[in-house]
């Protein structure tokens, strides 16, 4: 690429970058202008990526379909025939900007009730292929098969028959942690399922475990959450300290 | 049936339900279907209000009753072109199976159309804005100029990039003219680089909020600090390495020592396999039964405030 | 009436958040200066993600779910670049489409061009479009898309034409990268980066059909690790940790001892795998530069947090002092 216009590009999205986080400061007009630029290029870009990403692909040449000439016997072959039937769609999508007429807005929600209804449908049949595996795996063995050890043995330097026995036990200490793993499920289930006022000490304390133990859970997204935002952040810093500046020195060598 | 069984003994592409060959005939008919479509959505407008709500829920029906049919009836597994169907049952599984993309094409299309909804509400209320010169109205100049820049540009790269390279030279930065170059000037100098920076800002508000709310004043609170603290911790590579270099001096580098376990990737190894999964699992496994319950409400037609009108 | 005197406790429980700002912005900004490798232990699932990636059959193709954009190019960047370093030194093929965002197929077209750039200065050779890769853009209904993908790949991308090497516009299944595909079954590998929820969608739609992997950020790995422990995924990379993992990874491979070495530097779960390091182009880069401003990060933080709860306990002992 070139090199001024990718130092100009850096530039310019350095100023975007400090006009928004002057935000940080205090909200002034020099973030808002930025905010707004921000808000009419990104809608810009996806009137763009309309027909670019979606209708000429998936509507208008799937619609008209496609025949290939060959260039020396200029026979003509169907690569693909046209799908007259998307003709409908356009009519259909039109009816969700009803969405702002006082009489007919409810024709709006046909389009709507569409998408709606594909997402439904696919709802049942989804359902087992996301979950059946999980409800498959948190079906942990509890009770030990081996009391020889109570942790697995290391078994580096073995005879493989001996790794393969080892393998296949339960150790007393995996057992614990299995049981560990079926209590937190069941108890943060019956925090989620039980939701009405319980009477009974047995379930006042599932549901208060449950709750604990959903904090562990809430908490590992937390700290997993401050990450990403953290490197984001440190990114921008990257962009503004690392990008831009080596860009700056390249192009004014004799100016730092 | 016997229409069915014509549908379904063609080849999928070939199938004249949906298809026709590339020409002006296929226009024709795509205009008509239009026109046809059009006309159809000026009839709606004049169906009595009770009318409207069974409308609309037999669109939502019949569009989740595919899924639905399709999840339960027998299918051809690989099939090929010249396979002919037998029977009633064949012929339904070949139909379906031909048509889920063309299902999937008319979502993508309807999905993005909706989409574009937003982009139509923004541009009304910031054009009214200058028009009534309303305040702030200069920063609606801004958004709308800004829009139709990034339109026109847009295009006009397209337009360079899909009729006038046949070689497909503009992939290539070094080939690239003043369009592209603006183009990309647009794009990735200023919306990528926003966008960025717009998401960024969440790690001061997170780090302060963090600093003014993160207390422990509740066994909840305690648990979940705990939590973040030890992944966080888990997180540092440098920290987990040099504790794990640490009991190795203790334990004289024998893998098969148990002060091992104590290495902090073990430890939140462990918290997170036993612990964190579980609860998250079940957390999850909540809200995958509400959205099958939802699903199943929105289809019924059972959902108000979904395709009720 | 004379308001009580503050004391330094409660002055700092009200400490004015720019401070916090001009701090985190000072540390992290400074710390990306210091280029040091920093050796780490990789989690399970990134090594379990390298593997994978490192062990795809060559004549299979990857496909590449790119659902980010620079809202988190921080990590998903560093993610699709090591993915893209990883499949041209393999000389895999592969495809890419996006079904979360319109901006996704730009920004990953964008990222394969800074690779192409930076293969191109090292002298290694670049991948053509049509021959070895192919982008085939944007699919706004992900849930509709992934559904008639793993019915069938074939109809679902059947209208999608791309220009072939001497320009012609034809079928994509006419390439050599989609022409050994005839049901999604046949991909080495559906490589997910993404920063929202279509791992669910993908999980929904494709698993039990072909392999998945996931490369996310830190905000969607925990929901992502209860695939990876059903099985459903076979390896996944999350945030910057996991890009870290997975470049220190293409530096040093997994179980492999280099000529004169006694132990290798990343060990696996299964002593009879070994995999080699990528020895072409770079390795360390992305994950490398961002992860020790990430451990000045998390480390302000955690402080942070600290000396929060310390003053809260400090002032209300202070109050009762005075009571």
């Amino acid at each position: 690429m070139n090199e001024q216009f990718y130092w100009v590009k850096l530039t310019i999205g350095v100023i975007a970058t400090i006009g928004l986080y002057s935000v940080l400061y205090r909200e002034t007009k020099f973030y808002r202008f930025f905010e707004h630029l921000f808000l009419g290029l990104a809608a810009g870009f996806i009137l763009v990526a309309l027909w670019k990403e979606t209708l000429k692909p998936l509507w208008w040449d799937k619609m008209t379909g496609s025949v290939t000439i060959d260039d020396v016997t200029k026979v003509s072959t169907i690569d693909q025939p046209g799908f007259w039937i998307y003709g409908f769609l356009l009519p259909i999508g039109l009816m969700g900007y009803l969405v702002f007429s006082k009489k007919h807005n409810w024709m709006s929600r046909i389009p709507i009730g569409i998408i709606l209804g594909f997402w439904s449908g696919q709802q049942v049949q989804i359902w087992w292929n996301r979950w059946g595996a999980q409800i498959y795996g948190s079906m942990q063995p509890v009770w030990p098969t081996t009391t020889d050890s109570f942790t697995r043995p290391y078994t580096e330097g073995m005879a493989p028959a001996d790794q393969a026995y080892i393998a296949a036990q339960l150790y007393p200490s995996q057992a614990i942690s299995n049981l560990i793993f079926v209590i937190t499920i069941l108890a943060a289930l019956s925090y989620f399922f039980f939701s009405f006022e319980l009477k009974g000490k047995f379930l006042k304390g599932t549901n208060t475990l449950g709750r604990w133990l959903l904090m562990l859970g809430f908490g590992a997204i937390f700290g997993s959450t401050v990450m990403a935002r953290f490197v984001l952040e440190i990114d921008r810093m990257s962009y503004i300290f690392v990008e831009w500046v080596d860009q700056t020195s390249k192009m004014f060598p004799g100016g730092g | 049936m016997k229409f069915l069984t014509q549908l379904a003994q063609l080849p999928p592409e070939y199938n004249p339900f949906w298809a026709k060959e590339p020409g002006n005939d296929a226009l024709l008919w795509i205009f008509l279907t239009i026109g046809v479509g059009i006309v159809g959505m000026l009839l709606l407008t004049r169906v009595p209000t009770r009318a409207r709500r069974p409308i609309v829920w037999t669109f939502t029906f019949l569009s989740g009753a595919f899924y639905v049919i399709y999840y339960l009836w027998p299918m051809p597994i690989d099939r090929d072109a010249r396979e002919i169907p037998q029977g009633f049952v064949e012929q339904g599984g070949f139909f379906m199976k031909d048509a889920l993309p063309r299902v999937a094409d008319i979502a993508n299309v309807l999905t993005f159309l909706l989409l574009c909804l937003g982009i139509f509400s923004l541009t009304k209320i910031h054009s009214a804005r200058v028009v009534k010169k309303q305040k702030d109205w200069f920063f609606s100049v801004v958004l709308l100029v800004a829009m139709v820049v990034m339109v026109i540009v847009g295009y006009w790269d397209y337009i360079l990039k899909e009729f006038n390279d046949p070689n497909a030279l503009l992939t290539k930065a070094e080939n690239w003219g003043t369009v592209n170059y603006a183009y990309d000037l647009l794009f990735d100098g200023l919306i990528q680089q926003m966008d960025a920076a717009m998401f960024s800002m969440i790690a001061f508000f997170i780090l302060s909020a963090a600093f003014r709310a993160f207390r422990i004043r509740s066994v909840e609170a305690t648990v979940m600090m705990a939590s973040a603290i030890l992944l966080m911790i888990s997180l540092m590579g440098a920290v987990d390495y040099q504790w794990s270099e640490l009991i190795k001096g203790w334990t004289g580098d024998d893998p098969a020592h148990m002060l091992n376990n104590l290495n902090l990737s073990q430890i939140s190894g462990w918290v997170k396999n036993y612990l964190q999964i579980p609860s998250i699992r079940a957390l999850e496994f909540g809200v995958g039964l509400g959205a099958l319950a939802m699903g199943l409400r929105i289809w019924l037609g059972l959902e108000r405030g979904g395709v009720s009108v | 009436m004379s308001t009580p005197e503050k004391s330094f406790w409660d002055k700092a429980q009200t400490l004015d958040r720019r401070v916090l700002y001009a701090v985190l912005i000072v540390l992290t900004a400074t710390s990306l200066f210091f280029k040091t490798e920093i050796p780490v232990n990789p989690d399970d699932s990134s090594k379990d993600l390298y593997v994978s990636l490192m062990t795809i059959d060559p004549s299979k193709t990857v496909l590449i779910e790119s659902d980010w954009t620079n809202s988190t190019r921080g990590e998903s960047a560093g993610h699709f670049e090591a993915l893209m370093r990883i499949l041209m030194f393999r000389k895999v093929k592969f495809v890419v489409y996006s079904i979360a965002d319109a901006q996704a197929p730009q920004v990953a077209r964008d990222a394969l061009m800074r690779i192409q750039e930076e293969r191109k200065g090292q002298g290694l050779k670049e991948y053509e479009p049509w021959v070895d890769y192919l982008d085939i853009g944007y699919f706004p209904n992900a849930e509709g898309h992934l559904q008639a993908v793993g019915n069938n790949i074939r109809t679902a991308w059947g209208g999608r034409k791309e220009r072939d090497d001497t320009g012609k516009e034809r079928g994509i299944f006419e390439s050599p990268v989609l022409s050994n595909v005839r049901v999604v079954g046949d991909a080495g590998l559906v490589v997910v980066v993404s920063a929202s929820a279509t791992i669910d969608i993908a999980v929904e739609r494709l698993y039990g059909k072909v392999p998945l992997a996931f490369m996310v950020t830190g905000v969607m790995g925990p929901n992502a690790l209860p695939y990876y422990q059903a099985g459903q995924i076979v390896g996944i990379g999350v945030g910057l940790k996991g890009v870290y993992d997975v470049e220190y990874m293409m530096k040093y491979g997994v179980n492999y001892r280099p000529d004169g070495a006694t132990k290798a530097k990343v060990l696996y779960k299964e002593d009879s795998v070994v995999v080699a390091p990528v020895t072409e182009g770079t390795t360390m880069d992305r994950g490398a530069r961002y992860f020790l401003p990430l451990h000045v990060a998390l480390t302000l933080m955690i402080l942070a947090i600290i000396f929060g709860n310390v003053a809260m306990f400090a002032s209300r002992r202070k109050k009762k002092e005075a009571k």
